[in-house]
């Protein structure tokens, strides 16, 4: 009965929620259905007194795991894994699962858990299920690499990573490559290990070929995991700093696109970055270095290379570059984070100078203000800003009542009134 | 500063596609770090610093009470559904509509029809009205039904009639019409209750004044709606002030609160403050203002616009004021300058990425002032308001690339301007969502908030400045509407770190679960102040007190929650810092090994020191006690024994109980260390003088301002005794008697006043007599048990314990052999009385067996009519005023039997229920077969004579024999034992009419086991059948 009502139910939860990309139209629609969260335990029509009593130690767990009471949950969960004796029902992975995440939070705040308790979790549980084997193994490891003892971690990563069952699921294998980049991770920080010793006493030439193995061993996953879908910031920082300890550039320019410019992956801002760096390391000629943080403006006009950008396109003879390094200026105005910041006020206040050398620069001005005129002043220019300006940053003000004729020329603004009445 | 990027994101993949994962086990991210990376460090292996994205242990922040503390007294308020509306109810509102609008339901036909009718009283007809049915009958019985009577019983057929001939046509709208829509107003009236999505966001905002440093308190505005229909806006400036080290307050009283009335009931209500300006926007259905003020300036209405459709979010600009982001469920979003007019931004007429069949939009801001968030239930976009035809960039979707569930929807967003220029807030059902709006797509943190119903309210609190290598900590309160739930997360990072969480979510108090820490309550008052606390939060906000403000205090917050009801709540949370619990040294090493022993020692004892410790332990009132356990963990052992030797046969199972085990032995240990953890430091927060005080007084206030409004009832239907009795005449009456009431009744009044009682001499001062010596007690009069034991005791101490022995059947084996040597002696007789004697004793004796057998069948499950014993059982005494008084003292009805059995001369040997209990299972099948007419067999003698040879040493046994007396006693033919009892009488008549057939036992077994107030399953009747097939064995 129950095994029928949960299949029931389930089939009922893929009806309703076919996230699929249906685009009809919502008039005249029913409401929304929303799917409330189910509570954690739910009293089953025909349940013994042991899946009650077990459900009550649960609500109770939960309780007190909630409002941080830790001992008690603690004394309740010593009671709790009873559950896992329970052969009736089919939802004993659930179960098993639920016990290892209670009882590794319950650990996390007990003052005298020891790195024992710990392990005796993780190996339980690890090998309870095979459905969370390779979950609870890496978490495993995380939990050693967090307590610095890497080797340990690496161990049981290897020993993870030569852990096969039968058919893989899309998460199970997924998991797998994990498994692997955080290996290769590992054995980049032993191989960074060795670099640093190397460089501390140079004169001794010893372990080369070990620290070349490292890198091979580490280099086959890290280029695996690169090619899935993703954000890998840390493998890809290690990856290509061993490809260019050893003189790779090509390979790791190469990557270091793909990473950069693949649709399939999120638009990452630091793929770009690391880019823009790895170019500005090997001396790359402005105009790459240009093209690269042009992306990068695209992407967050907000960045804080964005201030590079417009030096650089402030450097170039071209009058186009001005222009855009206008834009990005203002651009970075237009943002909370830049407005109170000097450099950024005094790269306008450089690039408006550099213009004015134009002849038509006040259209240009124009131009770029037309769409800002009706909030900038709001945004920058009030009697509020002024006040709070010349307490923080007298020189600002300064730059900021410079600026303000050029930008909006057509305006009477407080701001300058202020400073008058500030100023005396 | 926020316009850095963190330098490396946590590793994870990135999946298009619609999400398809099904957590099973509600844990959340309990226990798990996600991710981790490696920070900094380049060095030596050693210097490597890894970070998790979820970080095990965040701030402490405790509670200073155990409850909340309302702010405000108590108004009188509509409380709506706290129950959510069955539609099943329709028929009952239906009814109700009838009833209190009958002009309205049957106005028309009533007009026409009513010429037709004669409602009044007699048979004279008016002129005009000749051919008018007179209905005088029909209205008197309308009159009746309007009172509280039962609809079953009190019926006229004419009144039916009419109905059928007219019900279809008497209401103005017809009744399947309304019916039906009456259903669906309830259906969605339920999908409210359950998930109300006007009140997202919330209608409850703090807006802290700039303070002038050095104080110990932090002044505001508080915005909150009140009135009946939280339909006045006030803006109240309170305090948050600290008196002394420990305790704290919110300081509500100092001013009056400035107050707004309103047309429609306060949604929501969003504000920024800009340089000590302050903007406010308030969000009803379908109207929106704004406000401006300042800790100076009062507040002031600027502008207020009605939107047709319902509106469904505003959001006032954190960085131009006047500028209010409108959306609604047309699907519009409008950028409002407030004295310029509405610009719409962007429509929308279907959902973004999917049909998730929803109206509900929403508006935030964004860093840049002219990009803003449109989201609905399937995801966020970043839309650019400077574009015409708007397009958006996708900031959030329901997908797996963000690693939701399946069904996940999205609740809420908002910018978290204050803690992070770009980062944003987003809800789901399951989850909360950091997002970056510099890196769309993907969150930079997910948290699973654990809570029950969705979270529709946010507040962020942003986490003051690093103090010395500190990583700053920022909060982020969630609300949910229904259950009140209040969750705090924790997290860091955002520039130059990636984002993590730090600790698991935090549940902070609710109203609805302070009450059990208050003084207890009486039954109608807790109803009352119960429903009036769990009514649906309306709004949670929050303010902050940074730390190294005056001289003592640290860094504490207070939250603040607002429920539909219009009450406010607040609870102060300390941060407790890390660094003061240290204990170590050999002390404390010391002092823990000598823990550990009186543990294992109160392991090992039995129970009663267990309790003592548990005694000791404080703050356990639930059901598993830290000892309890612990006997527990004794217990373990031998527990696991068989379920090791089971193992041997499947190996799975085996492992697991391993596992199982040293798990055990590892929480074990964590135990020992909690337990110690709690002896250094006491975490259980106790209830304080003022908090308690506070509470009191507003409960008090809660109670008068309930009892003035009584619920509207139906008057019960009853007849008028006004005139049925009357006191003689009053002029009667002498006038002293009449004097001496008037005393009486003064007095009362004084003592009444005084609180003291009307003492004797008071109240009989006037009619002062001897009273005289009452009768000496007939002591033969009384003869029920209890006034036996007391005529008894008087005679001594041996008397009474002789009267017990008897009672309680201690000297019932003495008896029984009494008994056997009597009955041996009967039988004999018996034997030469004759044949005809004995068939009428077998019938007798099966209806002994009968209840008998019942009797035994609780036991053995065979069949169980319990009444039939209770019935044997009073019936056996033989004594009428005995059996009234074990009627009447119910509860004693276990003991009677043995009663019955001292009283009773127990004359005849009877052990029937054994004879049949043996002979029964070598037929256990086909009980039906025999037809009952053979069922008067001889057997039963020998039966009977079986009987002697088992000890009938029980007390079921002395009850039959007590049971079977009467029948065998008393003659056969005897009229007197049928008229002697009114109960007896079945038996009595079985004995009359042995003859009878099994029908007439089976007749009055079926009678009168209901009415002894049984739940007997067919069993007697049935159960009558097999005695005689089982005799019929022999």
């Amino acid at each position: 009965m129950d095994e029928l009502d949960r299949h029931l139910e389930q089939n009922e939860v893929l009806e309703d929620d076919d996230d699929s990309s249906d685009t009809s139209s919502r008039r005249g629609g029913k409401k929304l259905k929303l799917p409330l969260v189910k509570p954690m335990c739910v009293e089953t029509q025909r349940e013994s007194g042991f899946h009650q009593s077990c459900r009550m130690c649960l609500e109770l767990i939960r309780e007190a795991m909630l409002h941080h009471r830790w001992k008690e949950a603690a004394e309740y969960m010593t009671s709790y894994p009873q559950i896992l004796e329970d052969k009736t029902s089919r939802t004993a992975q659930q179960y098993k699962e639920l016990v290892w995440r209670i009882s590794t939070e319950i650990l996390h705040h007990l003052p005298k858990s020891t790195v024992e308790d710990y392990n005796i979790i993780y190996e339980c549980m690890k090998h309870s299920g095979v459905k969370h084997y390779l979950m609870i193994c890496l978490e495993h490891s995380f939990h050693l690499m967090l307590h610095g003892q890497f080797e340990d971690a690496k161990q049981h990563l290897s020993a993870a990573e030569s852990w096969r069952y039968g058919k893989e699921s899309a998460a199970q294998l997924q998991r797998t490559k994990l498994i692997q980049a955080y290996r290769s991770l590992l054995d980049y920080i032993i191989w960074f290990d060795k670099k640093f010793a190397l460089s501390n006493n140079n004169c001794f030439d010893f372990d080369n070929q070990g620290m070349h193995n490292y890198f091979r061993q580490a280099s086959v996953n890290l280029k695996e995991i690169l090619r899935n879908p993703g954000v890998w910031d840390p493998f890809i920082l290690s990856y290509v700093e061993m490809l260019e300890f050893y003189d790779d550039w090509e390979e790791a320019l190469k990557v270091l696109n793909d990473y950069a410019f693949d649709n399939s992956f999120p638009p990452n801002p630091n793929a770009h970055v690391y880019l823009f760096q790895h170019l500005k390391r090997h001396n790359a000629p402005k105009k790459k270095l240009i093209k690269v943080l042009k992306n990068l403006y695209v992407l967050v006009p907000s960045h804080e290379l964005m201030l590079e950008y417009s030096s650089l396109l402030l450097q170039s003879e071209k009058k186009s570059d001005i222009q855009k390094a206008l834009g990005v200026v203002l651009e970075m105005l237009d943002f909370a984070c830049w407005r109170s910041n000097m450099d950024v006020w005094k790269y306008l206040q450089a690039i408006i100078h550099k213009l004015q050398t134009e002849d038509n620069w006040e259209s240009i001005v124009c131009d770029k203000m037309a769409s800002r005129k009706d909030w900038w002043p709001a945004l920058h220019f009030t009697s509020f800003h002024a006040c709070k300006d010349s307490e923080e940053n007298p020189e600002l003000l300064e730059v900021k009542t410079s600026l303000i004729k050029i930008l909006c020329p057509d305006r009477t603004l407080k701001y300058s009134v202020e400073l008058m009445t500030s100023g005396e | 500063m926020d316009y850095q990027f963190p330098h490396q994101l946590f590793p994870s993949f990135y999946d298009h596609g619609p999400p398809d994962l099904v957590l099973k086990h509600s844990a959340g991210s309990w226990g798990c770090y996600d991710s981790v990376t490696p920070q900094g460090g380049p060095g030596p292996l050693s210097s490597w610093k890894i970070m998790s994205r979820h970080e095990a242990r965040g701030e402490t922040w405790c509670h200073t009470e155990p409850v909340p503390v309302p702010l405000l007294s108590p108004k009188t308020a509509f409380l709506g559904h706290l129950q959510p509306p069955d539609p099943l109810d329709a028929t009952k509102h239906l009814q109700n509509f009838f009833t209190d609008h009958c002009q309205d339901a049957f106005g028309s036909m009533s007009d026409i029809l009513g010429e037709n009718f004669n409602f009044q009283f007699g048979k004279r007809k008016e002129r005009h009205r000749q051919d008018s049915v007179s209905m005088w009958r029909i209205k008197n019985h309308l009159d009746v039904l309007k009172l509280n009577v039962c609809q079953q019983v009190y019926r006229s057929t004419t009144m039916t009639r009419y109905c059928s001939l007219l019900s279809s046509v008497v209401p103005d709208i017809p009744t399947e019409l309304l019916s039906s829509l009456l259903y669906k107003e309830l259906q969605e009236q339920r999908d409210r209750v359950q998930f109300c999505e006007a009140a997202t966001g919330g209608a409850l905002a703090f807006v802290p004044f700039s303070e002038g440093g050095g104080s110990t308190s932090q002044h505001g505005c508080l915005l909150y709606p009140g009135g009946q229909g939280l339909d006045r806006l006030y803006f109240h400036k309170v305090a948050l002030q600290q008196h002394s080290r420990t305790s704290s307050c919110v300081e509500a009283s100092s001013s009056d609160p400035v107050s707004f009335q309103l047309k429609a009931p306060v949604r929501q209500i969003s504000c920024s403050a800009l340089f000590d300006d302050c903007c406010v926007a308030v969000r009803s259905d379908h109207f929106c203002g704004v406000w401006r003020f300042s800790e100076r300036r009062e507040p002031r209405l600027l502008q207020v616009i009605n939107s047709g459709e319902v509106t469904t979010c505003v959001s006032v600009s954190p960085h131009v004021l006047g500028e209010v982001l409108v959306a609604s469920e047309s699907g519009a979003a409008n950028l409002w300058t407030v004295g310029k007019g509405m610009q719409k931004v962007r429509l929308e007429h279907s959902n973004l990425y999917f049909n998730a069949k929803s109206p509900w939009r929403w508006c935030e801001f964004s860093a840049h002032p002219r990009v803003m968030l449109y989201a609905d239930r399937t995801g966020v976009e970043l839309t650019d308001m400077r574009v015409s035809p708007c397009s958006g960039h996708t900031l959030f979707r329901i997908s797996s690339s963000s690693e939701c569930r399946r069904g996940e929807r999205l609740i809420l967003t908002r910018y978290l301007g204050d803690i992070h220029a770009f980062h944003h807030l987003v809800t789901t059902q399951y989850s909360a969502y950091i997002m970056d709006e510099r890196f769309p797509c993907v969150p930079m943190l997910k948290c699973d908030h654990m809570m029950q119903s969705p979270p529709v309210f946010a507040h962020m609190i942003p986490g003051s400045d690093a103090a010395a290598g500190e990583t700053r900590t920022d909060k982020v309160l969630l609300g949910s509407h229904r259950s009140q739930e209040v969750t705090l997360l924790q997290y860091s990072g955002g520039r130059l770190q990636p984002c993590f969480s730090r600790g698991p979510p935090q549940a902070l108090l609710t109203p609805k679960g302070s009450l059990k820490h208050l003084p207890v309550q009486i039954p109608h008052r807790l109803d009352t102040t119960t429903n009036r606390l769990s009514a649906p939060a309306a709004g949670v906000t929050c303010i902050q007190r940074k730390a190294g403000r005056g001289a003592s205090s640290g860094e504490s917050m207070c939250i603040l929650q607002l429920t539909e009801a219009g009450d406010i709540f607040y609870q102060i949370l300390e941060h407790k810092l890390p660094d003061r619990d240290t204990s170590g040294g050999p002390a404390a090493e010391n002092q823990r090994a000598k823990k550990l022993f009186v543990q294992r020692k109160a392991a090992e004892q039995p129970p009663p020191e267990a309790q003592l410790v548990a005694s000791d332990t404080p703050g356990c009132e639930d059901a598993i006690g830290p000892t309890q356990e612990a006997t527990i963990g004794v217990e373990t052992p031998e527990k696991e024994q068989p379920r090791l030797s089971r193992s041997a046969v499947s190996s799975s199972a085996g492992s697991e109980a391993e596992s199982r085990r040293r798990l055990d032995a590892g929480m074990k240990d964590g135990d020992v260390a909690a337990d110690e953890c709690r002896s250094q430091q006491q975490t259980a927060v106790k209830l304080s003088k003022n908090t308690s005080a506070a509470w009191k007084r507003w409960l008090q206030i809660l109670i008068r301002k309930s009892s003035e409004k009584k619920p509207r009832s139906l008057q019960h239907f009853t007849i008028r005794s006004k005139g049925l009795l009357r006191l003689s005449h009053r002029d009667e009456r002498a006038a002293s008697e009449e004097e001496s009431v008037e005393n009486l009744r003064r007095a009362l009044k004084s003592c009444m006043s005084k609180r003291s009682l009307l003492v004797n001499g008071a109240a009989s001062a006037g009619a002062a007599g001897v009273e005289p010596v009452p009768h000496p007690v007939d002591t033969d009069a009384w003869t029920d048990p209890l006034s036996q034991r007391l005529t008894l005791s008087w005679q001594g101490e041996k008397a009474w314990l002789e009267w017990w022995e008897e009672q309680l059947g201690l000297n019932h084996q003495s008896k029984l052999e009494d008994l056997r040597r009597r009955r041996r002696r009967q039988k004999e007789a018996k034997r030469a009385a004759g044949q005809r004697l004995e068939l009428s004793g077998s019938f007798t004796s099966s209806v002994s067996y009968q209840s008998a057998l019942d009797d035994f069948s609780s036991s053995t499950g065979w069949s169980s009519a319990t009444s039939q014993g209770a019935w044997s059982d009073t019936d056996g005494g033989g004594v009428l005023s005995q059996l009234e008084s074990s009627l009447k003292h119910e509860n004693r009805r276990t003991a009677t039997p043995s009663t019955v059995q001292s009283d009773s001369p127990a004359p005849s040997p009877a052990s029937t229920p054994r004879t049949y209990k043996r002979s029964e299972p070598q037929t256990p099948n086909g009980r039906h077969t025999l037809p009952p007419s053979q069922a008067q067999s001889p057997g039963a003698t020998t039966a009977s004579q079986r009987r002697t040879k088992r000890p009938a040493e029980d007390h079921l046994g002395s009850l039959f024999t007590a049971q079977e007396d009467p029948a065998q006693t008393d003659p056969p033919h005897s009229p007197a034992a049928a008229s002697s009892s009114g109960l007896r009488s079945s038996q009595s008549v079985l004995v009359k009419t042995p003859r009878g057939a099994l029908s007439t036992v089976r007749g009055f077994s079926q009678t009168l086991s209901p009415s002894l107030g049984s739940q007997a399953r067919p069993g007697p009747s049935q159960s009558s059948q097999p005695k005689k097939k089982s005799r019929m064995g022999f």
